[in-house]
């Protein structure tokens, strides 16, 4: 059997506003991207090859779901026009529908099933034509099908119509009240009702009510509560004495200290209301209230420790660098370029001399393992122009306009980066987490913890193939 | 590139061969169809390994011209490096595109019956 899903741009309209920048296809229900439930369940039917159909964009699916080996069946994309209807996008895939059964998954809908029945035998069994249909799309079989006994029961399955935020909520919440889910749900699950994913951090006073599903990348600060019907998404960070219930934290989300986030759907900067559909978009693009500044006392502490950090890692460092360097110059594998970046919160600018090490040979290795295009930088942080750890420094543009979203009031520039340090991506919006994280709390000696942290992680990296 | 034609029962087959860029895509664009030029046109792409903007307007410009005529372009059997470009380009939403085509040609033979 092979499998069609269409999908057309009038069905999913609505989510483009609150997930902007996501396919509607890969938007998450409980962490788990749409399209996967489809393909899930495409291969439970008995799928080998599926074809996704759209009259819009499908570079993002493609991308993530490539030719389907990781599911094992194969995945194909195909262009139709937003007034085709379902017989005229058969005749347009003929050479794929031809002689074989083919299940028809039109619409934006999701299909309940349970993983653990088996739909293979079910659909051998059914006829041709509608299985069940409802306003916004239809799951339906065309083909040859060998016979066609009467199939006693109940379908096992249903469709629920995605039109609207509440239905959203609403699912995925029912997906979470399941104890043993009819679905695959990303994470660990050592217990009913609860889903850990990777590279979770939970703290020893953070309490855990199920039912909760954990996405990856995910820190639970002190004296938080999480759950019960929490989906928190990856990349999210839930600060100290906060509590989330009955709600879905989107990835990339930070929900500061001492927030009640109960009954909502929080994404980004934008708490909705999922029953009635009114979202706030707060000042504070990450829910953090009120960075506070640090004390003058306090910043010339941080200011000695810094530096002084930096006057030990010169001292290591010189003899490697007065070695390795002259030979990768020769060699040519030593680049110097000089930038203009940001180094505070006021937009202040400084001509910085950055290095790129080519890596491929030896001494070019063992000089980025430690850092030593770094080292140039480190007398920055004597003369108090960048800290020894900090924000990644963000190149001035040269028409003088600041990226405000990027620079809030924690920004300052480092030789080394608290996203390298806790190895998130060192760039967009989780990387402004971290950074946003560590501005409230860090403190210089942590400071000095992180920076050592970096240094491996460098290290590290260099020689992860 | 290597243009071939077939007409059959009023429906025209452009085979195309090669690259369709901005060297071959003059060819596409003074390429004159012995169909009359109402005649629906199904161009077969299977065999065009490279697609470039070039080619892309060469292929926008016939079916402009076609259309202006009364006729219709239908584009059939696609490869994956040729569907992106269209992907990228959004010129998909200009074309009905069939992976097969005889599928495509028996669908215009309906509309034009239909006519």
């Amino acid at each position: 059997m092979k499998t069609l899903i269409i999908i057309k741009e009038k069905d999913y309209a609505w989510l483009r506003p609150i997930f902007t920048g996501i396919h509607p296809l890969l938007v998450p229900i409980c962490n788990k991207p749409f399209i996967e439930f489809l393909i899930d369940f495409a291969i439970l039917a008995g799928s080998d090859a599926l074809r996704i159909l759209s009259d819009g964009p499908l570079s993002d699916v493609e991308e993530y779901c490539d030719n389907g080996s990781r599911w094992g069946i194969a995945i194909s994309y195909g262009s139709i026009k937003s007034s085709d209807e379902t017989l005229l996008i058969m005749e347009k895939n003929h050479r794929y529908c031809a002689g074989e059964r083919v299940l028809l998954m039109n619409g934006f809908v999701f299909i309940e099933y349970d993983k653990q029945h088996n739909y293979t035998a079910l659909f051998a069994e059914l006829p041709d034509g509608e299985i069940l249909g409802c306003n916004k799309g239809s799951l339906s079989l065309r083909g040859t099908p060998g016979e066609r006994p009467k199939v006693a029961g109940a379908l096992p399955l249903s469709l629920v119509e995605l039109d609207s935020l509440e239905v959203y909520y609403r699912l995925s919440m029912e997906i979470l009240s399941f104890g043993e889910s009819p679905y695959v749900i990303p994470g660990y699950s050592n217990e009913a009702y609860c889903h850990i994913g990777r590279n979770v951090v939970i703290s020893k006073s953070a309490e855990i009510r199920k039912p909760v599903i954990i996405g990856n990348n995910v820190q639970i600060m002190a004296d938080s509560i999480i759950g019960p019907l929490a989906v928190i998404g990856s990349n999210v960070i839930i600060d100290k004495a906060s509590t989330v219930t009955d709600s879905i934290v989107l990835e990339k989300t930070y929900i500061g200290e001492q927030l009640e986030v109960q009954n909502r759907i929080a994404a980004g900067n934008i708490l909705i209301e999922p029953e009635s559909g009114i979202s706030i978009a707060m000042d504070d693009p990450h829910l953090l209230t009120g960075i506070k500044k640090s004390g003058s006392a306090e910043i010339l502490f941080q200011s000695v420790v810094h530096r002084l950090f930096a006057l030990f890692l010169i001292t290591v460092l010189l003899i490697p660098f007065l070695l390795l360097s002259p030979i990768l110059k020769f060699q040519r594998k030593w680049k110097k370029s000089t930038g203009s970046y940001y180094i505070n919160d006021a937009g202040k600018t400084l001509a910085l001399t950055t290095t790129s090490i080519n890596r491929q040979s030896l001494p070019g290795s063992i000089a980025a393992a430690l850092s030593l295009d770094r080292f140039g930088l480190l007398f920055n942080v004597l003369s108090g122009q960048l800290a020894i750890i900090g924000s990644t420094p963000i190149a001035a543009k040269t028409d003088n306009s600041v990226p405000l979203l990027e620079m809030g009031s924690w920004y300052k520039a480092g030789v080394f980066s608290y996203a390298e340090a806790e190895e998130w991506p060192a760039n967009g919006d989780e990387r402004a987490i971290v950074e946003r994280y560590f501005a409230v709390h860090g403190n210089p000696l942590l400071d000095i913890a992180m920076t050592i942290k970096a240094f491996f992680n460098l290290i590290h990296e260099i020689h992860t193939p | 590139m290597i243009i071939k034609e077939n007409v059959c029962n009023n429906i025209t087959t452009i085979n195309l061969w090669g690259t369709l860029d901005a060297t071959t895509a003059p060819t596409l664009r003074n390429f004159k169809s012995a169909a009359a030029p109402a005649d629906p046109v199904v161009i077969n792409m299977s065999d065009v390994d490279f697609l470039d903007s070039s080619g892309l307007g060469a292929l926008v410009g016939l079916t402009r011209e076609k259309r202006e005529q009364g006729g219709e372009v239908t584009l059939a059997c696609m490869n994956n490096k040729v569907r992106k470009v269209f992907e990228i380009t959004q010129v998909y939403r200009l074309f009905d595109i069939y992976d097969d085509v005889e599928a495509a040609t028996i669908n215009a033979e309906k509309k034009q019956t239909r006519l």
